[in-house]
């Protein structure tokens, strides 16, 4: 693939039509060890829906931040109704009438309907007590407007998710929003919650304001968008009218590098011997009759959209979420998912998404986070802990696995990120782990240490366990792993051998296009 | 294991990262309270006559063990993250139900024992609770002060009933006595300190103290890790309740008498005396050295200011004070 003609950025001046509002030049942002934007241009005009599609890590929502104001350009302008203009903070941004949608929704589920379009701004009596009346006409008013129909005193929470999400757009367009920033806005709604939002959003730009539009769901744009951008890896690759480019040539455009030399040569070679056998999982909403196997030496990945079920999937295997009904099987045993200590005995590790969330304790030691899942092991008679032997180990891995730290009792966190995923490897290799489920394991590392962090999964795989990957970072599955499953809205979509997929052929699965090849299931024997 | 050797590899790959240094050492958060317990003791020394004398170091450890031993029970339910409101009141029903028992022509050590259970009991049923009603630990335990307190009172008929003879043993005794000069170490300031010594093993040395401090750092990751989180609360809530429940039979020892309406607001000295010993109500940090340190700051403030003659309004403002300064040097040191 000829990389070089997917990066012209567009720099043609916008037709005497089309008035610009606001216009991003040469932006670049880095934070330690990351180029997360580098020379991005981007413009938007008045009354069009402007999609923003890329990977994770492309860029979008730092460039998101910084026309908020969270973030500050390190360098390049941005022109905001013809001038140049610098938020220094998310108040700023709002005065001038850039308002941004995320994906959590921001409100306040006790309050009614009217008081959190309003909050922070209510309106006040003389008396200078709430002025409810006027705040519940207004908000009649600003929902009228676009075309929304409810009652302005009812509480949030009663309100379906879809709702909420109107609450959301009315709040953002309450003070005369001109540009308006959707990040994911459909990912948690229905279909016909979704037609809902894209008669809002049409009406919108109606009204003549400019909307970027984040999306994964590539099939949903060609309803709602008039152009389209697409970045990688930090930079703008192109701006075209949705209308003059294809699908096709949008997930090219996404995923078109090459990925040889992100990633280690290939370490594992899978056997035919089944370490897992996952049976029927079901999680109503949330899973849908999903059987896998895994087995010796493979490094097997999950990927799938945002809200596809991935991380889910790897929970339940794990029983840190508890399921309707499946079986997950391990040398011929079931286990039980009631939580995760059965899992763990087997040897089962489930690697978390969110380190410090869950997968840390971050205000304990290095050593005694790494003695943590398996405390038994540094145990004498009566549960009294050795610290000789919790010592001993913490050092064998951190000499193992490189962890640098200025001491075994050092607070894991002061650790780097790079260096806090080792202490959870480190950690489960103590319980003898034969299967560790990664998940997001480069999440928030640096380059050079996400190779450091691929190194080390084709080790573990290579020394005869299993691993099960699961990642949002398409290249980093493709450039990794011996078969992937493909998810998408908690079914499986597809099972592939890795050498001989597509990423165009996994992105089309994950969006629910592809064709379901159950019954085909490749095994690491046959390729 | 010895299939995983990265290091011939990973050398190469792993950039260079500048970490802050930290050399762990006696940290901060115990190191001002005791030496503001040493700063105590010599202001009150130069200062109130009488005060650095045998018999007033005695009395000060005699009336300190209280607060300690039910400061150490609720610096674990603390550090899981939760708190123990209960206790005031469960050292009522525990003493109540010891005397009662005796009453009723049980030996003495056995109707301690019984006493010891109620501790053991309510603490349980505070777990359970909190674990499985999924009961914010405010809540069940602020119940749980309410019921003991109703139940003492209920089962003595809100009167104080003299104890039998003999029930006045262990919280009256001493050891090592050589006469008025030396008029012995009271059996519970022996017991607080064993108490503490013991607890203090279990917190830092034990798999249990272990997974306390898990669970309250993180209680996800503590669940992920495969340790049984709600095993881990029930055993820190009955230890909370046996402590305080043990605190109860000592005082209706020294007392020699069923009182119902005893140790009330309790619970909020020993709170206060773990947390100015560097236990944080968010979870996850505390120690039981702290907490002694914390309950012997209160202790000496009270005694020494009552000897310079302060009343104890006097006496509530300047503890009241202390808890609010040690929070925020906390608070201080975690903001840098």
């Amino acid at each position: 693939m000829a990389i070089s003609e997917f990066v012209q950025v567009d720099t043609r001046s916008p037709s005497p039509t089309h008035e610009v509002i606001l216009e991003v030049e040469n932006v670049s942002k880095s934070f330690p060890g990351v180029q997360a934007l580098d020379n991005v241009s981007f413009n938007l005009r008045k009354g069009e829906v402007h999609a923003l599609v890329g990977e994770n890590g492309a860029g979008k929502s730092t460039l998101m931040k910084i026309l908020s104001g969270v973030y500050q350009a390190d360098q390049g302008t941005i022109r905001y109704k013809g001038k140049i203009v610098n938020f220094r903070n998310v108040s700023q941004s709002h005065d001038a009438g850039i308002r941004i949608i995320y994906q959590e929704l921001n409100l306040i589920p006790h309050l009614s309907v009217a008081a959190n379009i309003f909050i922070g701004r209510e309106p006040l009596t003389r008396f200078g007590t709430l002025d409810e009346k006027k705040m519940n006409t207004d908000a009649t008013a600003i929902l009228d407007r676009l075309n929304i129909h409810l009652d302005p005193a009812i509480q949030l929470n009663r309100l379906p998710v879809s709702k909420q999400q109107m609450v959301e757009i009315a709040k953002a367009l309450s003070s005369e929003s001109e540009v308006l920033i959707m990040d994911e806005p459909t990912s948690a709604l229905t279909e016909t919650e979704i037609d809902e939002l894209f008669a809002v959003i049409h009406a919108l730009r109606d009204h003549g304001v400019a909307i970027i539009y984040i999306s994964h769901r590539l099939e949903e744009l060609k309803r709602i968008v008039d152009r389209i951008s697409i970045f990688r890896d930090g930079r703008s690759v192109s701006t075209d009218d949705y209308s003059a480019i294809g699908m096709d040539e949008i997930v090219n455009r996404m995923v078109g590098r090459k990925i040889e030399n992100q990633f280690p040569p290939k370490q594992n070679v899978p056997t035919t011997e089944k370490l897992l056998e996952v049976r029927n999982i079901v999680r109503p909403g949330i899973l849908h009759d999903i059987s896998f196997d895994l087995y010796r030496g493979e490094i097997l990945g999950i990927s799938g959209l945002m809200g596809a079920g991935r991380s889910e999937l790897g929970r339940a295997i794990f029983g840190a979420d508890s399921i309707k009904s499946g079986e997950v099987i391990m040398n011929g045993r079931r286990l039980s998912l009631r939580s995760p200590s059965d899992a763990i005995k087997a040897g089962i590790a489930y690697l978390s998404e969110n380190r410090k969330e869950d997968g840390l304790a971050v205000k304990m030691q290095l050593a005694e986070n790494i003695t943590m899942a398996n405390v038994q092991e540094i145990s004498r008679r009566f549960g009294v802990l050795s610290y000789s032997r919790e010592m001993e180990a913490a050092q064998r891995y951190v000499e193992e696995l490189l962890i640098r730290t200025p001491s075994l009792s050092q607070i894991v966190n002061n650790l780097s990120g790079g260096n806090q995923q080792k202490v959870v490897v480190a950690k489960w290799l103590f319980c003898n782990s034969k299967i560790l489920i990664f998940d997001e394991p480069t999440r928030g590392i640096d380059v050079g240490t996400k190779y450091a962090i691929y190194e080390l999964i084709g080790v573990l795989a290579r020394g005869g366990r299993g691993i099960i990957m699961i990642s949002s970072d398409l290249p980093e599955i493709l450039g990794l792993t011996d078969r992937l499953l493909v998810l998408h809205e908690g079914s499986l979509a597809a099972t592939l051998t890795t050498a001989e997929t597509t990423p165009d052929e996994v992105l089309n699965y994950a969006a629910g296009l592809g064709t379901s090849i159950k019954g085909d299931v490749p095994t690491p024997g046959q390729s | 294991m010895s299939e995983i050797t990265t290091k011939d590899i990973a050398k190469d790959s792993i950039p260079e990262t500048k970490e802050k240094v930290r050399k762990p050492g006696l940290a901060i958060n115990q190191f001002i309270p005791f030496i503001a317990v040493i700063a105590l003791f010599v202001i009150f020394s130069i200062t109130a006559k009488n005060f650095f004398t045998v018999r007033s170091i005695l009395t000060l450890a005699l009336q300190t063990s209280a607060i300690t031993i039910m400061g150490i029970g609720v610096t674990f339910t603390i550090i899981t993250g939760g708190i123990d409101l209960g206790i005031g009141s469960v050292i009522a029903l525990s003493g109540t139900v010891a005397v009662m028992v005796a009453l009723a022509g049980v030996p003495i050590w056995l109707s301690m024992i019984f006493g010891l259970l109620v501790g053991v009991l309510t603490g349980y049923l505070n777990g359970l609770m909190i674990t499985k009603l999924k009961l914010p630990p405010f809540i069940a335990t602020l119940g749980m002060m309410m019921v003991a307190r109703g139940v003492a009172l209920t089962i003595t008929n809100a009167n104080a009933w003299p104890a039998p003879e003999g029930f006045g043993e262990l919280g009256n005794g001493t050891l090592f006595g050589t006469g008025p000069k030396f008029p012995g170490i009271s059996y519970p300031v022996i017991i607080m300190i064993v108490v503490a010594f013991l607890f203090h093993f279990i917190l830092a040395k034990t798999r249990i103290g272990r997974y306390t401090y898990a669970v309250g750092s993180n209680e996800e990751a503590a669940r992920l890790s495969g340790i049984k989180i709600n095993q881990v609360k029930i055993i820190n809530y009955i230890f909370s309740g046996l402590l305080a429940a043990l605190v109860g039979v000592i005082l209706a020892s020294r007392m020699t008498t069923s009182q119902p309406n005893s140790a009330s607001g309790y619970e909020l000295n020993a709170i206060a005396a773990a947390v100015i010993g560097g236990t944080s109500l968010m979870g996850g940090m505390g120690t039981v050295g702290g907490t002694v340190i914390g309950s012997f700051i209160i202790g000496i403030l009270t005694v020494g200011l009552t000897m310079q003659g302060a009343n104890y309004f006097m006496q509530q403002i300047v503890i009241g004070l202390v808890v609010i300064g040690a929070v925020t040097i906390d608070q201080l040191k975690g903001r840098k």
